[in-house]
């Protein structure tokens, strides 16, 4: 199979403007800029139905027609690397190893949306990833691909800013991401407007993930129908999708979207540990509530993943065995979704923490057959958040309590923690 | 209309909007401002570092929303953001002081108190959960002496127990300062620890 984004990672100093330039980078730019129009670089990019790889799974090309037609003036590019959903870190690999590649996508970004500038936002503990972006915006500037009449084009000109963050989940929300970048505490901001009409500065923004962007160039060379075909089933294009967890090989690999979690799993990911069975496992970092192991074969992609109750997400699966208690697994998301909260609608800052509660009641054998129920009323208003964090933070307790109803029960009824990993008194937990 | 009105209209306007006389006008320059209780005001010793701090800002004046680029400054400049801290990058960027205070503690990764030269942020989401990161906590606690988010006796070292740091490839992970490591076993810890302390020294 064609790799797309992960293709240069092997390179001896992949990160370097030589080493990309070497296996063809920045050309994709150079034929775009003397080939084509803005209007067909959207096309073909909504013709490829490349869509967005940080979870929503919008349609790209579209996203910057939208821009582009906002009659408002400077729009801008947002490259969103906020990477932070647990279990996620395939941003961090292409930032560190191929940064130049998002680059280029970005640089394409602005000429099919017409912006004028960028700002490329990095989560605050990715250090090297700091590093090395910084040195790729200053190398592309230097080869002229970024600034004014770039590659000689009278019409073209665009600035990159680099930008870090300083430790928040919420951030990665796009709104979020606009007010970090104004300067301003991280809290969304109502949609719609939607950010291709009033994003940063109040002004029209396409606002990519790495991995979409990363993608871009390759389209550009190859066609709209290569990078279709390279999908499986009705999905398209590839996507990294990384494990961790209960697996032999916690790594990221690119495959074609839609491959199943058993291929995985197993094939990609070297199994599970000598003499585990495979519990469940997440399809798609914390806000995707678990799956079982009967589930292994629906294919990773957006489409299959909602018909099963979840969501495909980042592509960041999280494998469990038998030694792993589920109760636990939803304790663990609940406390994040607590810690990330931004505070600023309630129910999400207290329904979080709800949730923990509740979580914490069933892991010290204090629950009770009602708190299930209770689970799903407090979900139920937990809907009604201001954005998707609140909107999602329920849904991974949610789902592991309706998946896994028999080891709650269990916890519940008979104080028994089949894992062994829960602090349940006179149960065969730890503190038995 | 009442009579004379119009002159009693303008004589409020007048009132209301000329300016104090110069003299009349607040004159304190802010960085004196006694700071509110419970934060950590600088030392005597190191107030002459404010000098360096007003000349990392002056770049960014012009770069609009580098508030967060600011407070980085600070803490590299005084280990932690301190009140004084707070009242420059307000006063350089031209913010209220109440918008640059709330960013400080909106964000994870900026401290009100200061901090010692080795940060150890250990993860303890699901990935590194799974893989030990409550061991690895321990561990630390222990070889230190100090539980988690204190700063150890000897001043060097303070352990931060954070959300999902992207490192789930090398569960469990943690950072140093920004520095990758993982996956971290607990028989690596003194080594590890006592590394950092060479490196200090």
């Amino acid at each position: 199979m064609d790799l797309v984004v992960t293709k240069n990672f092997g390179s001896p100093q992949s990160w370097t403007i030589q080493s990309y330039r070497e296996s063809g980078g920045y050309q994709a730019l150079e034929s775009v800029l003397s080939n084509l129009s803005p209007e067909d670089v959207s096309e073909l990019i909504k013709e490829s139905k490349l869509t967005g790889r940080g979870g929503a799974f919008f349609p790209t090309g579209l996203k910057w027609e939208f821009v582009r037609k906002d009659p408002k003036t400077p729009r801008y590019v947002v490259v969103n690397a906020d990477e932070s959903e647990p279990g996620t870190y395939v941003n961090r690999l292409s930032l560190e190893l191929d940064p130049h590649m998002t680059l280029e996508g970005m640089i394409i970004a602005a000429y099919a949306a017409q912006a004028e500038h960028g700002y490329f936002y990095i989560r605050g503990e990715y250090g090297l990833s700091h590093e090395r972006v910084k040195a790729a915006i200053k190398e592309a500037y230097d080869a002229g691909y970024l600034g004014e009449h770039i590659l000689g084009n009278d019409h073209f000109h665009f600035d990159v800013e680099f930008r870090r963050g300083a430790g928040a989940y919420i951030v990665g929300e796009e709104t979020a991401l606009f007010n970090s970048l104004e300067g301003k505490r991280g809290n969304p901001r109502f949609k719609p407007p939607f950010p291709t009409n009033v994003g940063v500065w109040g002004m029209p923004t396409a606002i990519n993930n790495v991995e979409t962007l990363a993608a871009v160039p390759a389209i550009l060379t190859n066609g709209a129908e290569w990078f279709q075909e390279l999908g499986r089933g009705e999905a398209t294009g590839t996507k990294m999708y990384c494990l961790s967890g209960n697996v032999v090989n916690p790594i990221a690999v690119e495959l074609p979207l839609g491959t199943t979690a058993r291929e995985l799993i197993f094939e990609h990911g070297g199994g599970m540990p000598e003499g585990r069975m495979l519990k469940g496992f997440k399809p798609g970092g914390a806000s995707s509530a678990p799956l079982t192991a009967d589930q292994l074969d629906a294919p990773l992609e957006p489409k299959s993943m909602g018909e099963l109750g979840t969501i495909m997400g980042t592509g960041g699966v999280v494998v469990f065995d038998e030694t792993t208690c589920m109760v636990d697994v939803a304790y663990r998301d609940a406390l994040f979704f607590e810690e990330e909260s931004c505070g600023f609608c309630i129910p999400c800052r207290e329904g979080t923490p709800n949730l923990v509660q509740i979580c914490e009641r069933i892991m010290h054998g204090q629950g009770t057959m009602d708190e299930l129920a209770l689970l799903e009323e407090l979900g139920a208003s937990m809907m009604a958040s201001f954005c998707g964090l609140g909107q999602f933070a329920h849904q991974p307790v949610r789902g592991a309590a309706t998946r896994f109803r028999a080891e709650f029960e269990a916890h519940i009824r008979d104080h028994h923690c089949e894992a062994g990993t829960c602090p349940i008194p006179n149960g065969n937990g730890r503190a038995a | 209309m009442l009579p004379g009105l119009g002159a009693k209209l303008t004589a409020l306007l007048w009132v209301h909007c000329v300016p104090l006389p110069r003299h009349q006008q607040m004159s304190i320059h802010h960085a004196e401002l006694e700071m509110p209780p419970g934060r950590a005001p600088l030392p005597e010793s190191e107030r002459h570092k404010l000098a360096i701090l007003r000349e990392r800002l002056q770049p960014l004046r012009e770069r609009a929303g580098s508030t967060i680029e600011a407070l980085y400054a600070a803490q590299d400049v005084f280990s932690y953001v301190p009140p004084e801290a707070i009242v420059m990058v307000a006063e350089e960027l031209s913010l209220p002081e109440s918008q640059v205070f709330g960013v400080v503690t909106f964000y994870t990764m900026f401290s009100l108190e200061p901090q010692p030269p080795h940060l150890l942020r250990v993860c303890r989401d699901l990935s590194c959960h799974l893989a030990g990161a409550q061991n690895l906590i321990a561990t630390l606690e222990d070889a230190l002496g100090v539980r988690h988010g204190h700063t150890s006796p000897d001043g060097q070292f303070k352990v931060e127990v954070v959300s999902c740091l992207g490192l789930c490839d090398k569960q469990p992970a943690m950072l140093v300062n920004l520095e990758q490591h993982g996956p971290v076993k607990d028989t690596e810890v003194p080594a590890l620890l006592d590394g950092l302390r060479k490196s200090a020294s």
